[in-house]
């Protein structure tokens, strides 16, 4: 296996321990939340020589020079590839906007430490192909969220939570530890595919093992909500996993349900009160379409997939986090009603605005760029259900156009201050400039992208290849 | 070839000008200052007059050099694989004419509304929607691509949705916005689906590609079917933009949006979208003659409706918005028909018409008072022909039938949109029962009022 040109991977999660250990300091809300902006900074200045060493590299993956494992004379734990490395940015630029945009009074001590301990378990799956890591980080962050929703409303959205997530971690141990140890065509591999599937479904809240979704964004903080959900982990492991090993049946049925869950989540937003549930529709939807386009055997499709993937993981989290600033100074918001108050904070609505309709796939944004691509895959692949994705789409945008009515427009309530700080101002306007800026100038991430698929489609490919012909078997997640 | 490179920078440069607009006005948004009017009107009025003049300077280039390409190839903005959009602008006469019209058309709607909208506290957002329009009208006119017609075929619906809920402060427009809005997802949506179709039948650019060269054989594979699928898809997007029944019911909740919004949009440009869009995809719609056939009907009956709808309406934004249905209708029939030349020059004669018109109808009462002045009384009642053509007993129920907008909205409500909204709301109730199950408890805790937990 090739090297990184530096200790990279190391350095990002040792940098993350630190931002962990810092953020444990008994200090005040400011100087925890600089701190944690700062080393969120410094670790994604470390993704930039990370980058690219990966996109230099074609598809091949990369392993870290200073990984422990090494130093034993094992395997290397920690590795990078063209998939992954923009990952780990992204799921720091999500850990970033939380921690920039959560109002002071909801960034309270353990917030911010489960905030980075989620992160530190997000790259930590994102830097290997290790099950055993993989299983630690989702069950690791499944416990952070339960921990950011104890107490809340009566106990009722931990327990929801808990009666879908806590299974998922089940079946996902069990899906990869047959996967490890179970031949290919075997019925231990086949059974290990469809518990890996149902974890994927359960985390990324595909019908119908979706129903925990809208009740965590409507009763729990939508700041760590957001933060467990936005980074999609679920679609790693399915890109990692069931891309690779998945029979052809298998992927047809998740993206047949994932395709029905977008339309699905789709009505589901239109129809609701509470600006929360809404959210968690919206986000039950865009998840599904980012499962359909990582299952397309077409490299467009693929590669859209997991453009969605960005794009929606991006402006889901601008959107989500607007919205508690919102809720910070008006209280809970009910879509029934013109809460108003746009004269005094265009910017907000602007920038919700732009990021509701990057998440929806409009012109101008990278979620445009991304969307086009899905589509066109999904329904070469599917064209029965594959147009059922212009469908949801034309959807989300109703909705998504309906919560900015109803969020924004409307009589002045005249009540206490709407402005934004510079701070909140600084974030939101970064987000919505990355969405458009990716959305005008595609080429690099598509690309990325587009590189990511078609080596995710050689594994498959070669995974597929007949037993009798001799196989170079390369490495994938039950073997590297 | 010696007149391309002239040709592209032309085109391009005519683009970028509203376009560029669009980002400067987004930008002064984005530091959360504005700028003052006069900027503002001067900015836009420039935009559009330069875009005027460079999309003049590339008709006459290309009626004095016919051998200059008429499909511009600006590369591919990004591909993956078998999916790729690439940029290419058509510069035929009709595209540049298009062109030249929109950008005249918006220059002088941009220099009535920095009169209409003086001191209007939305001014700045105005006429950023305004640019976005004007940039997505070009793209829809001047597109060598299904995706770059795409793309501008949904800023265009963009637009004008937070123009009609303009004065956000009431509900009306904003109830008004949405329905336009979800007439537009129709029709994008089935926009989307005609493109996916012809890039799965023609290939990369044969949709556009048939349109520049219609005897060049690219539709030789088109089968009926194919064909009927895509040139179908296609209608039901023009039919959309253009109000066509069933999905008319949204034109005149649009003239809730400023007059000089509702002039350029559904007077002059963006209503006569539709059978701009039809008119580029003739080559395919001559394939379909089952589809052709259901748009002369379609545009036969919308014509009648408006007519008869219009003569009750009673304010003059409604009536000019009925009248302006009633043509756009007749014009597709024209397409229908094949009546290519005739449709462009109808096109052509009621957008300068209907611009006047609408941009006249804040002042209809007084130039109706000059106008009597100048007669010297009182003008006859016009529409008598009516009464002595229907009988006694029909005038009363057409008249209700009118004023009910023909029940076309009533229908869908109960038909469509009740149902789905029910059906969503039900499935959502199974969910909360579902959860409330396995939180273990017999009936959802708290009240309905939804809650704001840990971060407000």
């Amino acid at each position: 296996m090739h090297e990184l040109s530096g200790p990279w991977l190391v350095a990002l999660l040792l940098g993350s321990l630190l931002l962990v250990a810092g953020s444990a300091w008994p200090c005040r809300t400011w100087g925890r939340r600089w701190w944690a902006l700062g080393m969120g900074g410094a670790l994604l200045a470390v993704c930039v020589p990370l980058l690219r060493d990966a996109l230099a590299a074609g598809g091949a993956a990369l392993a870290d020079p200073a990984d422990p494992m090494r130093a034993m004379g094992r395997a290397p734990l920690l590795q990078v590839d063209v998939l992954s490395a923009i990952l780990l940015p992204f799921s720091l630029l999500i850990f970033l906007a939380t921690v920039g945009l959560t109002p002071r009074a909801a960034l309270a001590r353990p917030t911010v430490r489960r905030q980075s301990v989620g992160l530190v378990l997000l790259l930590l799956a994102l830097s290997t192909r290790d099950p055993v890591v993989w299983t630690i980080s989702w069950a690791g962050s499944i416990g952070v969220l339960l921990l950011e929703l104890r107490g809340l409303a009566g106990g009722r959205p931990l327990r929801i939570a808990a009666a879908y997530l806590l299974p998922s971690v089940v079946a996902l141990a069990v899906g990869l530890g047959l996967l490890a140890h179970s031949p290919r065509d075997s019925v231990g591999h086949a059974a290990g595919i469809v518990l890996v599937a149902l974890a994927v479904m359960i985390r990324k809240g595909i019908f119908p093992l979706h129903s925990w979704v809208p009740e965590v964004f409507e009763h729990g903080r939508l700041s760590a909500v957001s933060s467990f959900c936005a980074p999609q982990l679920g679609a790693w492991v399915a890109v990692a996993v069931l891309v690779p090993e998945g029979s052809r049946s298998v992927l047809a049925v998740v993206a047949g349900l994932s395709i029905l869950t977008a339309v699905y989540g789709a009505l589901a937003t239109l129809s609701q009160v509470s600006a929360r549930r809404a959210l968690g529709w919206l986000f039950v939807s865009q998840s599904a379409l980012v499962l359909a386009g990582i299952q397309s055997d077409a490299i467009n499709g693929l590669a859209g997939g997991l453009s969605v993937w960005l794009s929606s993981g991006l402006a889901f989290s601008g959107l989500a986090l607007a919205l508690t600033l919102l809720e910070a100074r008006r209280g809970a918001l009910r879509l029934d009603r013109l809460n108003g108050g746009y004269e005094r904070m265009p910017l907000l609505a602007a920038t919700f605005l732009t990021l509701g309709l990057a998440c929806v796939g409009f012109p101008g944004t990278f979620g445009f760029v991304a969307q086009e691509l899905l589509v066109s895959g999904v329904t070469e692949q599917f064209p029965h259900v594959g147009f059922l994705v212009v469908v949801a789409s034309a959807l989300t945008a109703i909705a998504v156009l309906r919560m900015y009515f109803s969020l924004f427009c409307g009589p002045d309530p005249g009540r206490l201050p709407l402005r934004l700080g510079r701070r909140e101002l600084f974030f939101l306007v970064a987000l919505a400039a990355l969405t458009v800026s990716t959305g005008l100038a595609p080429g690099p991430l598509v690309s990325s992208r587009t590189a990511a698929a078609a080596e995710l489609l050689k594994v498959r490919a070669a995974e597929r290849a007949p037993a009798s012909a001799p196989r170079d078997r390369p490495a994938t997640a039950s073997s590297r | 070839m010696s007149g391309e490179g002239p040709m592209i920078a032309l085109v391009w440069a005519g683009l970028f000008c509203p376009a560029a607009l669009v980002a400067v006005l987004f930008a002064v948004t984005a530091t959360g200052r504005r700028l003052p009017e006069s900027v503002v009107g001067a900015l836009t009025g420039l935009a559009m007059a330069s875009a005027a003049l460079l999309f003049g300077l590339a008709l006459t280039l290309r009626l004095l050099d016919p051998s200059t390409p008429v499909l511009l190839d600006f590369g591919d903005w990004f591909s993956a694989g078998d999916g790729a959009f690439s940029v290419r602008l058509l510069a035929d006469e009709m595209s540049l004419a298009f062109a030249v019209g929109t950008s005249l058309t918006c220059g002088v709607v941009s220099a009535f509304s920095r009169r209409y909208l003086h001191k209007e506290p939305g001014y700045h957002r105005y006429f950023t929607l305004f640019a976005v329009f004007a940039t997505g009208t070009l793209m829809v006119v001047l597109a060598g691509t299904v995706e770059v017609l795409f793309a501008g075929w949904e800023l265009l619906g963009l637009s004008s949705a937070l123009l009609v809920g303009f004065f956000h402060e009431r509900s009306a427009p904003l109830d008004n916005a949405m329905r336009v809005f979800a007439v537009y997802r129709i029709s994008d949506a089935a926009m989307l689906s005609a493109a996916v179709l012809a890039h799965h039948f023609l290939g990369r650019g044969g949709l556009m590609a048939s349109v520049v060269d219609p005897g060049g054989g690219g539709l030789a594979g088109l089968s009926p079917a194919a064909a009927t699928a895509i040139a179908g898809l296609l209608v039901v997007a023009a039919a959309g933009k253009c109000a066509q029944l069933p999905l008319s019911g949204w034109l005149p909740r649009a003239m809730e949006g400023p007059t000089p919004s509702s002039a350029v949009y559904y007077g002059a440009l963006s209503v006569h979208a539709g059978a701009y869009l039809l008119l580029r995809a003739s080559p395919v719609l001559e394939q379909a003659p089952l589809v052709r056939g259901l748009l002369v009907a379609m545009g036969a009956f919308s014509a009648l409706y408006a007519t008869l709808v219009g003569r009750v309406q009673t304010d003059i934004k409604s009536a000019l918005a009925f009248a302006s249905l009633t043509q756009v209708s007749l014009i597709l029939v024209e397409i229908g028909l094949g009546w290519y030349r005739l449709a462009v020059l109808h096109i052509a004669g009621h957008a300068c018409l209907r611009l006047l018109q609408f941009l006249r109808a804040p002042s209809v009462l007084h130039d109706h008072h000059l106008a009597e002045s100048a007669f010297g009384g009182h003008f006859a009642p016009s529409g008598s022909h009516l009464e002595r053509l229907v009988p006694a007993g029909a005038r009363s129920w057409l008249y209700r039938f009118a004023l009910e907008r023909a029940y076309v909205d009533a229908g869908i409500e109960r038909v469509v949109v009740g149902p789905v909204l029910r059906g969503a709301a039900w499935l959502d109730a199974c969910e909360h029962r579902l959860c409330d199950r396995v939180a273990g408890r017999a009936a959802r805790s708290g009240s309905d009022e939804p809650r704001g937990n840990g971060d407000a």
